[in-house]
């Protein structure tokens, strides 16, 4: 017994000891990470007054190298610590950023950008041409597998090279001189100058990333050349970024440091906003109602449109009339006020709000309302597709939706619709969102749920998702005419004659019904009241520019 | 003993080789893949990214890569966060978890055996009555619905805690009270109910007879024979507590390896997958066996190696 208890003392001392080393290093970690705090704090106490906004991020950035955080996680905070040729506005307009300004060929195809003299890397380092071609060459090299090396098919020779036809001597990127970048395009694009404010066109500091090829991963060899530099990045845990002393717009910054959390729940996020540990926050879906109405609350919209998709290859869809007639029993306005809550504008096109013409005309207020809620009249054309099909009684239809509580209130609003104002009984299904999105791309759900979020601003992103066989089109739905006119948009140079082209290709679209809108998303946030100037803009990322805490 | 160890040990080789197994099947099972993203990629990044993670292999080749990632205990990088291995992933979260962990398993231990004797010795008293209404609150709540409400009180309402994140001692103190109090509540149920039992018995009397004082009797003599059932769900509750729990750690912002489980397999993330999975399984297993050879220990009426017994 004595010898049992002995032993037992034995490995409870290993256990504790084992606990208590491993304690030890946390605890070295803890002090280490400590430390860095009180620097950082003592930083913060010596200038007292210092301006520090304390921003949420949600999940660790996928990766601060330009083309590879393509996600908004990345997104967020990038765009404050790197600049391309240009950055929009407070008006969400391309500006001059590196480039202070810009020549444009007659045919619209070569643009040459002069990057200001003063435009510096955090080290010191002059922005030259020369780190515009290697980032551009690199966005687009398959050898990279950059998800985002589509947006650099504008360019001469892109979609060759990252298709692994063509090669990085073809493409349309030339280093004129140190801070001359001249780049000749496939096509005249009209808003080739928006679509390069994005992160995935930043430049990268040729000489860095030479002598460390993983310079993005950690804070100490981050060289960043925006707004903000990276000082501080406990991984998974928090990172803050400085003001930065060698951008060349540094007077108009106000933020001295911006620290960002990582807090993946809401609720949570919004406690911390509670308690004052953060600046802003999202709202918790179950407020939403209550919380929509307050002072702190900012609505900003978001270039984005959540859908239903039809599969035109599975009955009863493959009737245009039986598409029609469900589409005009989805009730926008009943969701958008009912469900989900957050201010949004009910969806009768496609293209989203906040893109305006040459003439200064909104494009969905042009091309107006596609699809209405209309129970009469979709019962008819239920009836006229149900003859043409010599159905007697519908084929079972199943609506699938990716799991989450927000798509099934949405889907269930939808299916009592169809059960009221059509007599149609539709089965609901759910998946988790990678067999979701294998199974809605391998075309084997009936009427799924979709969303798109705007990569640029145009809407071209957003029509361009339903020609032929693209990726992004998941319903089988094909039509020459629409094809057609989307090419002929991004070949054409003159701008009056593009927007034309869109607006009757989404017409077009429309009158064929492979898909039903339902909502343009929006942007909620709460903002403490001492908070201004954040912008945030419709394709999703945010400028702390402007912002200023007081 | 010595031959029983190494006997435990090949039953375990061969244990994690089966859940190892298991995972790679399942893993390859479930449709998506980690590179399934909304917008395609060209045929010619698709096939580069798939050689660079070797997903092009035959599957056979890929499993064995993968055996092989295990010996070395190398399981290369995270799909999901291109500039970070998976050991890396694992070194950074599971200290984190480990101390957020044993501080719990050490609070929920000392307080529930505390509460289980207090109950047992005031049987049937209000103290009693007391103790085990906190214990069934402790079990019946849920863990995360508890965070929710003490960051609710403290950090908000009271504001004398931080609501989340970890970066001091003070921030361990809500997430460390919502851990601990589902396991303590366990613990001083069991402990009371073996208590009650083992202070029937007939060496307890005699210890009475004795004369010796109740402090003695109950620490010395009939605590450790009460234990028993305690010490045998510590192992998984400390595997369980340690390596991390998804919800809490995401309610509470702490940097832990919980997340990793889940958010691997949503984003198809095969080597943290798998990387999780063993750590996670290696750890449970060694648990139960340290279980195992405590409980000898304890009970030496237990024996471990038939042999022995004979």
């Amino acid at each position: 017994m004595k010898k049992g208890l002995s032993i037992l003392f034995v490995l409870l001392a290993v256990f504790v000891l084992a606990a208590c080393t491993a304690n030890e290093s946390a605890g070295e970690e803890d002090q280490d990470s400590g430390d860095q705090t009180g620097t950082t704090e003592e930083g913060t106490s010596e200038n007292s007054g210092d301006k520090v906004l304390r921003l949420n991020n949600g999940v660790e950035p996928t990766s601060f190298d330009p083309p590879e955080g393509f996600d908004a996680a990345s997104w967020q905070s990038l765009n404050n610590l790197m600049e391309g040729l240009t950055r929009l506005g407070q008006d969400h307009k391309p500006q001059a950023a590196t480039a202070e300004s810009w020549d444009i060929s007659d045919d619209g195809l070569e643009y040459t950008f002069h990057i200001r003299d003063n435009a510096k890397w955090s080290n010191g380092d002059d922005v030259t041409a020369d780190d515009f071609v290697y980032a551009w060459t690199r966005l687009l090299d398959p050898e990279e597998g950059f998800s985002s090396a589509f947006l650099g098919y504008f360019i001469q020779g892109g979609e060759a090279f990252n298709s692994g036809e063509g090669s990085a001597d073809d493409l349309g990127l030339e280093a004129v001189d140190e801070k001359t970048f001249k780049v000749t395009l496939e096509a005249p694009t009209g808003f080739f100058l928006n679509v390069i404010s994005n992160p995935a066109f930043f430049p990268v500091n040729k000489a860095v990333a030479e002598e460390n090829p993983e310079w993005y991963a950690e804070a100490d060899t981050f060289v960043a050349n925006g707004p903000f530099k990276l000082s501080e990045w406990n991984h998974d845990s928090d990172f803050t970024m400085v003001k930065n002393d060698q951008y060349w717009d540094k007077d108009t910054v106000k933020l001295d440091e911006v620290h960002w959390a990582m807090v993946n729940e809401t609720n949570t996020e919004y406690q911390m906003f509670e308690s004052g540990d953060l600046d802003t926050s999202e709202i918790p879906a179950d407020l939403a109602e209550d919380l929509l109405d307050s002072d702190q609350v900012v609505i900003d919209p978001q270039a984005g449109t959540q859908f239903y998709r039809f599969n035109v290859n599975k009955e009863p869809f493959q009737n245009v009339k039986i598409r029609k007639a469900l589409a005009m029993a989805v009730n926008q306005d009943e969701i958008v006020e009912y469900v989900t809550k957050k201010g949004e504008k009910p969806a009768r096109g496609f293209v989203s709000y906040g893109f305006e013409d040459p003439s200064g005309n909104d494009f969905r207020e042009t091309n107006g309302d596609l699809v209405e809620y209309d129970p009469e009249q979709a019962k008819k054309l239920l009836e006229e597709g149900m003859e043409e099909e010599g159905y007697d009684e519908l084929p079972p239809i199943t609506l699938t939706y990716n799991t989450s509580d927000d798509n099934k209130k949405i889907a269930e609003t939808v299916q009592q619709r169809f059960q009221q104002d059509l007599g149609i009984e539709i089965t609901l299904e759910n998946a988790e969102w990678n067999v979701f999105l294998q199974d809605q791309k391998d075309l084997k759900h009936q009427l799924s749920r979709s969303s798109f979020l705007a990569d640029y601003g145009d809407p071209i992103n957003f029509l361009e998702s339903f020609v032929t066989d693209s990726s992004m089109n998941r319903t089988g739905w094909s039509n020459e005419k629409y094809d057609d006119l989307i090419a002929r948009a991004k070949e054409e140079a003159d701008e009056e004659k593009r927007w034309e082209l869109m607006y009757e290709a989404e017409k077009v679209l429309f009158e064929e019904m492979p898909i039903v809108p339902v909502n343009f998303y929006n942007q909620v946030f709460l903002h403490k009241d001492n908070v201004s100037g954040i912008v945030r803009h419709p394709v999703g990322y945010m400028e702390l520019k402007w912002a200023d805490k007081n | 003993m010595l031959r029983y160890i190494a006997k435990r040990f090949l039953i375990m080789l061969v244990t994690i080789l089966i859940i190892v197994t298991l995972t790679f099947v399942l893993m390859h099972a479930i449709p998506g893949s980690p590179f399934n993203q909304e917008r395609g990629t060209s045929e010619a990044v698709q096939a580069n990214l798939e050689a660079h993670y070797h997903l092009d292999e035959p599957m056979y080749i890929q499993y064995l890569l993968y055996l092989k990632s295990i010996v070395t205990f190398d399981f290369g990088p995270s799909i999901k966060q291109p500039t970070s291995t998976v050991n890396d992933l694992l070194g950074r979260g599971f200290p984190i978890s480990l101390e957020l962990g044993l501080v719990s398993v050490i609070v929920a231990i000392i307080s529930g055996i505390l509460l289980g004797i207090i109950a047992a010795l005031r049987h049937n008293g209000i103290i009693d009555y007391a103790a085990m209404a906190i214990a069934v609150l402790g079990i019946s709540i849920p863990n995360f619905i508890l965070a929710t409400q003490l960051i609710q009180s403290f950090a908000v309402t009271w504001k004398i805690l931080p609501a989340a994140t970890w970066s001091s001692p003070k921030h361990m103190i809500l997430p460390v009270i919502a851990l601990a109090t589902g396991p303590m509540a366990i613990i001083a149920r069991l402990t009371r109910s073996s208590m009650l039992e083992v202070l029937t018995q007939d060496y307890i009397k005699m210890a009475r007879a004795k004369g010796l004082s109740p402090y003695k009797i109950v620490f010395k003599h009939a605590l450790k024979n009460a234990l028993m059932p305690v010490v045998t769900i510590l192992g998984t509750l400390l595997a369980g507590i340690l390596t991390g729990t998804f919800v809490l750690e995401k309610i509470f912002a702490i940097p832990g390896m919980g997340k990793y489980f889940v958010e691997s397999i949503n984003n198809r993330d095969y080597p943290v997958i798998m990387g999780t999975t063993v750590f996670y399984s290696a750890f449970l297993i060694i648990m139960l066996f340290l279980v195992d050879i405590a409980y000898g220990i304890l009970d030496p009426r237990i024996k471990l190696h038939k042999k022995e017994a004979e």
